[in-house]
């Protein structure tokens, strides 16, 4: 790391601190004057124009790597941006809003990796299952007027130091990096298919080198033979290549997970469920 | 190279925005004609007939203008950010699931690919992912009117939307796991090869259209703006373009819907005659208007049942979605998963 980026990256957090407190709602509640707010923004600006100069700017040459830098930035930005927002807005409604929108940023960003899945799962569960259900409670809950425990920040100072000093850490950590990590180089290792089979076989033990003629042999079979247009050169689609995974190199998790879920979903009904369990007839 | 690639894929959003907006505005008068034929009376017929136009294809230019023209009035009560933002979300969320829906034929061989992104590999996991987005439009509106009618329409609404996204996606799978892609594309190709989806999942096909018509709002599933009870629902404050906004966002997601029933279970382009190794422009073409007559036929099945059928109560709604349509949507996943396995197994 160089001195200029180290006193760049310091001088962004100091920048983004400060400006993230001055914006963050008063601590009992009360507002605050108009030119707080704005000074407040204005060095966040500043200091997320610091932060996102840390970075490599996107290569100018081929028209495609302009377009992601360019699509990188703007998901990178508006999801810090939006982060600053979901806390720092005096309206929980608000709030729930400006934390879709890091998700969808976050999003952004998975996409741009190439990571299409995690992408669509990201939207669908957090911005259109949970943040649904979180504005839906907001709204009701506000009906009776706006409550002062909602609209007041919790020790804001600690927080910010404690927030902003674990970024700086973070940003520190990256910088000190040797060279620059892009992920399009990291060869997807193909060692993770023989470890499900390795797996496959402790339970199912065989004559060695033989590939396992087991349940996980014949599941992994139809999504190993999902080339693009049947080229086992190319890489393999994305959700099967994911579904491989799952189910190989993370069978016992997903299994567990399965489960453990199935009996959350037991529980939500008997919880759901209006009528004292046992005692029917009586009035709960 | 990069250039003309990005320029086509441009000219590409620009016709299918455009298409589908015109689309919409004869939609809407095409509702109006069933309308008025499913209650015994004409319906539009004057409007054009001065400069000699028949049928009243000029009814969509005057409804147009009319939206655009009357006041927009914004009452003082509103909370105005999100009583702005939330049509152009209904709007946005419906106009952007059009990205990797296929038009027509889309492959390495064609002349011209069908779609703005072909070889999204998820294809219809995003078109689930944006629509599951169109909920904000709704509940915003709801929220920010301020108004008693308008809160609760946005409430039944995301209640409705949330409800049904799960047998939507239960009763996609089935045909997900028979044609072994998410891609809407190697779906076609398969039905292509093997017959219609809606031969191997019928099941899957009503609870799929069923739902469908859950997520677009329409009737007999409109209860988050049931005039009788609620004057308009979640739009009760927005009049000009904002409402025209908000029906704008409703048929384009209509189109979507019937676009992905007719890829998912009626073969997309595909015929008896037609096949994957057609590729001439000729061909595509054809494929092109079979895809689109297809889908009219289906968008004309929705508004032939919402003249037919009356609308349900809130807890039937509720009751069908949770009691009925989800169990039977994961029945249906775990035999399609059995059958699947088997066959894979033993005559494969």
């Amino acid at each position: 790391m160089t001195d200029a980026s180290f006193i760049l990256a310091t001088l962004g957090v100091l920048l983004g601190a400060t400006g993230t407190y001055l914006l963050l709602p008063h601590r009992r509640g009360e507002a605050k004057a108009r030119t707080l707010y704005i000074l407040g923004g204005t060095f966040a600006a500043l200091g997320l124009l610091g932060f996102l100069l840390l970075l490599t700017p996107p290569a100018l040459s081929p028209l495609a790597d302009l377009i992601a830098g360019s699509f990188f930035y703007l998901f990178a930005a508006g999801a810090l941006g939006c982060g600053v927002m979901t806390v720092t807005s005096r309206n929980p409604v608000y709030s729930a809003l400006w934390f879709a929108g890091v998700v969808i940023s976050t999003a952004g960003l998975f996409l741009l990796i190439d990571a299409q899945f995690l992408a669509a799962g990201t939207i669908i569960v957090y911005a259109g299952a949970i943040i649904v259900t979180f504005l839906f409670v907001i709204m009701l809950a506000q009906m009776e007027g706006k409550a002062v425990y909602d609209r007041a920040a919790r020790s804001p100072g600690r927080a910010v130091f404690t927030c902003f000093l674990l970024l700086w850490s973070l940003a520190y950590s990256l910088a000190a990096l040797p060279g620059s990590h892009r992920p399009k180089e990291i060869v997807a290792g193909e060692d993770r298919l023989h470890r499900g089979r390795e797996l496959g076989a402790d339970f199912f033990p065989q004559s060695p080198g033989a590939v396992p003629r087991v349940v996980l042999g014949k599941a992994l079979r139809p999504t190993s033979s999902l080339f693009v247009d049947g080229d086992p050169s190319k890489p393999k689609p994305n959700v099967a290549g994911l579904g491989e995974s799952l189910y190989a190199d993370h069978l016992l998790t997903v299994e567990l997970a399965g489960s453990i879920l199935f009996a959350a979903l037991i529980a939500a009904v008997l919880i759901a469920n209006p009528r004292p369990i046992g005692g029917a007839g009586k009035a709960a | 190279m990069t250039i003309w690639v990005l320029i086509g894929i441009l000219i590409k959003i620009l016709i299918v925005v455009g298409v589908t907006q015109g689309t919409v505005a004869y939609l809407i008068l095409v509702e109006r004609k069933i309308a008025a034929y499913a209650q015994d009376r004409i319906g539009p017929n004057r409007c054009g007939r001065e400069v000699g136009v028949p049928f009243a294809l000029l009814q969509p230019l005057a409804d147009g203008a009319k939206m655009l023209l009357k006041e927009d009035v914004v009452p003082k009560y509103v909370t105005k950010p999100l009583y702005i933002l939330a049509p152009w979300i209904a709007i946005a969320t419906a106009m952007v699931g059009f990205a990797v829906v296929p038009f027509g034929p889309v492959g390495p061989n064609e002349l011209i690919n069908f779609q703005i992104a072909p070889n999204v590999d998820i294809g219809i996991l995003y078109v689930m992912a944006v629509g599951s987005l169109a909920v904000y439009g709704v509940i915003l509106a709801g929220w920010a009117s301020n108004n008693k009618y308008a809160f609760i329409g946005g409430l039944r609404s995301s209640a409705q939307l949330i409800s049904y996204e799960i047998p939507l996606g239960l009763s996609i799978l089935g045909m997900v796991m028979i044609a072994g892609s998410l891609d809407l594309n190697r779906i076609i190709a398969w039905q292509d090869a093997h017959g219609w989806g809606i031969f191997y999942q019928p099941l899957a096909f009503v609870l799929f259209f069923t739902s469908a018509f859950a997520e677009t709002n329409r009737l007999p599933f409109d209860l988050p703006e049931s005039e009788q009870e609620l004057v308009g629902g979640f739009h009760t404050e927005y009049s000009a373009m904002k409402f025209g906004m908000f029906f704008l966002g409703e048929y384009l997601h209509i189109i979507t819907a019937c676009f992905v029933t007719v890829a998912l279970f009626f073969g997309g382009w595909d015929m008896p005659g037609l096949n994957v190794e057609q590729t001439g422009i000729l061909w595509s073409l054809l494929k092109v208007g079979v895809f689109a007559a297809k889908v009219g036929l289906a968008i004309l099945f929705i508004m032939w049942i919402r003249w037919t059928l009356p609308r349900f109560r809130y807890d039937q709604l509720m009751d069908l979605a949770w009691k009925s349509m989800i169990p039977l949507a994961l029945i249906n996943l775990v035999a399609t998963a059995g059958v699947v396995q088997l066959v894979r197994t033993y005559w494969s």
